[in-house]
């Protein structure tokens, strides 16, 4: 009972210290780790076997953890998600430093020549696709980015634009495996690959893209289409190729791209673990540039790799893993089960929608790690199949965090870029948007659940 | 001799720092940056008059915020920042300026012709001059001081690595009723003119 408290104070602690914003998260989560492991574990349990199972090290040394048919990971640090993210986080430096989003936005628009609803919806479907491979913070910056430098030279309000763009990163993130860290750590940890979730949550974010296609269009052609219309003159947009800066290194962080999203859409047939794709991914990424820029650039991508993101992980896995493992979890998925009365119905609307109104105020990856272990516990007492409870829990945190300007790393991130680029968009004009078209997504999220696994 | 003076100054309200500011400025020939000012300098077509002069030098909701790395969605946050880049971009520039709060001292720390002063005062005369001033009650002045002053701390310690007040933190921090706003002003300039003289 005693170490069940103190897992909750600092667990409660960790998430309130996070939303305050006054430590770097990574502080937090690791602090909040380390007290775990010594307080309820090392003080409270007196569990040697506790600690070692948290920290997970001798994952590393498991085959399966490379190669095999299922990764399912136990308690602790999700060293398959780490190693994944760090490996894409290489990869995407490389191809930022390549110019490769760059010349991607700037080809699509010359494509559209420039017109502004072309391109809205040419926008919206990148970013919507590359989010299904990329981290969306990424895909979000680099189209907001020349979203504001087109803007400029075309004389039309961006922030349209990149609504609709974070909007559709958030979604696409939703459709895959690797698109969104709650769906990483959810693959990795219940063993489900990228065609799990594209078969199953993907098909539905199908459905909402085309939705949202409508929506973002009905809302904002009217004022995309003044603008162009008041643009009288040539207008001199920048050529794709000035992007690129280094053609051969371009082409091979290019290659190396195709190989990953080849890898993870075959990883069930090959049964390479996703840990094994982002090592990797890394590794070539690494040879292909140091051949092609020097070892300058290797050094420049490994420094420029967010580490604070990867150490914010670890201690989060540490601290979940005091609620876990002191039973905490296992009284929340009670709680939900009580108050559901069993109804198998009852349970995936409050897992969906618990998850979507959760994520839209707070960080959606400290919440996916936290229900994932309860999700389990549901399922095993009420004798349910847990992959309608994974995917109520992925639609809602990835999709849920699309309704503030604060539900998801990629809103914080292009809402910024936009006011780093003079336009500042607040709480008020954000949601005016966003709330309407994650109602729509929701409600098509909750019929789709229904109508297929219900 | 220095070619360029940046003086900052942070004040408390009511301790009549932006009237003894005001005379500094005047008295060395130089630009003073305030509310109104800043307000012109960094206004564009996205960044509006009434959007700024709602967030400026005003303390981030930490409920409604949030920071990935170096991006934040908070409105007074990219206010602020927009507002640093603004004095960094003039001290770069050889300008020599006051500009009032706004962590001047932290934004343009390790320049080697700034000068950081705080201005404090008696709660007494503080209550005094914003009853004066505002014409409030006693009890409506204790309150807007304790408002003011808390939203000025809240932002400076947002952004700085020195505490808001803390005499450490600044080259000179002076109580304006013991000589009085005349006197604080004369002895400033006086301590102003003495560090310009240096090399």
């Amino acid at each position: 009972m005693f170490a069940q408290i103190i897992a909750i104070c600092i667990f409660a602690t960790m998430f309130l210290l996070i939303i305050l914003d006054k430590f770097e998260r990574h502080y937090i989560t690791l602090g909040s780790g380390a007290l775990v492991l010594v307080l309820v574990f090392g003080v409270c349990m007196r569990s040697m076997s506790a600690i070692w199972e948290t920290l997970n090290l001798g994952a590393f040394f498991q085959s399966t953890f490379w190669y095999g048919a299922s990764e399912e990971s136990t308690a602790g640090i999700n060293w398959s998600t780490i190693l994944f993210i760090a490996g894409m986080m290489i990869m995407v430096e490389g191809l930022g430093k390549a110019g490769f989003f760059r010349w991607l936005c700037l080809t699509l628009a010359k494509l559209v020549h420039y017109r502004t609803v072309p391109l809205l919806i040419c926008f919206m479907s990148l970013s919507a696709f590359l989010s299904m491979f990329i981290d969306s913070i990424t895909v979000v910056l680099f189209l907001a980015t020349v979203t504001l430098e087109l803007a400029q030279t075309m004389k039309f309000d961006p922030v349209p634009m990149i609504l609709s763009e974070i909007f559709c990163a958030n979604l696409g993130g939703a459709a895959t495996m690797c698109g969104d860290p709650p769906n990483i750590i959810i693959g990795t940890s219940l063993g489900y690959t990228f065609f799990d979730f594209i078969e199953n949550t993907g098909a539905v974010v199908a459905i909402c893209f085309v939705f949202m296609l409508i929506y973002f269009t009905l809302c904002f052609r009217k004022e995309l289409e003044r603008a162009e219309h008041a643009n009288v003159g040539p207008v001199t947009c920048p050529e794709p190729s000035t992007a690129i800066t280094n053609k051969k290194a371009f082409l091979a962080s290019a290659g190396v791209f195709l190989l990953a999203v080849v890898l993870l859409i075959t990883h069930a047939q090959t049964e390479l673990s996703v840990a094994c794709i982002g090592v990797i991914v890394a590794i070539l990424t690494l040879i292909v540039l140091g051949l092609t820029s020097g070892k300058k650039s290797v050094i420049e991508i490994i420094k420029g790799v967010d580490y604070k993101t990867l150490l914010f992980f670890i201690g989060l896995f540490v601290s979940v893993a005091g609620l876990e493992k002191t039973g905490v979890l296992n009284m929340i998925a009670n709680f939900i089960t009580s108050v559901s009365e069993g109804n198998i119905a009852v349970i995936v609307i409050v897992i969906l929608w618990l998850s979507a109104i959760t994520s839209a105020f707070v960080d959606n990856i400290p919440f996916a790690a936290t229900m994932i272990p309860v999700i389990r516990a549901i399922a095993a007492t009420e004798g349910m199949d847990i992959g309608v409870l994974a995917w109520a829990l992925s639609l809602g945190t990835d999709l849920g965090g699309n309704a503030t300007p604060i539900g998801a790393s990629a809103n914080v991130v292009g809402t910024s870029a936009s006011a780093k680029g003079g336009y500042p968009i607040g709480w008020g004009r954000y949601c005016k948007y966003c709330v309407p078209a994650t109602i729509i997504v929701m409600a098509v999220s909750t019929a789709y659940l229904f109508l297929r696994y219900l | 001799m220095k070619n360029q003076i940046i003086i900052t100054l942070g004040r408390e309200h009511g301790s009549g720092g932006h009237y003894i500011a005001d005379m500094i400025a005047q008295e060395l020939g130089i630009k003073l940056y305030d509310k109104d000012s800043i307000e012109k300098e960094i206004v564009s077509e996205g960044y509006s008059e009434e959007m700024i002069r709602k967030m400026d030098e005003k303390p981030v909701n930490f409920f409604a915020s949030r920071r990935i790395g170096k991006y934040s969605n908070s409105l007074e946050v990219n206010v602020a920042e927009k507002t640093f880049a603004m004095l960094r971009d003039k001290a770069a520039n050889g300008e020599s300026f006051l500009i009032i709060g706004r962590c001047g001292d932290q934004v343009l720390k390790g320049n080697p012709n700034m000068l950081s002063i705080f201005i404090c005062g008696n709660q007494q005369a503080k209550v005094g001059r914003v009853m004066e001033k505002k014409g409030l009650s006693a009890e409506d002045a204790i309150e807007e001081i304790k408002e003011v002053d808390r939203s000025r701390k809240s932002y400076h310690n947002y952004y700085c690595e020195t505490k808001w007040g803390d005499a450490r933190g600044y080259d000179m921090t002076v109580k304006s009723d013991v000589l009085g706003f005349e006197g604080t002003a004369k002895m400033l300039i006086a301590y102003i003119r003495s560090f310009m003289e240096q090399d």
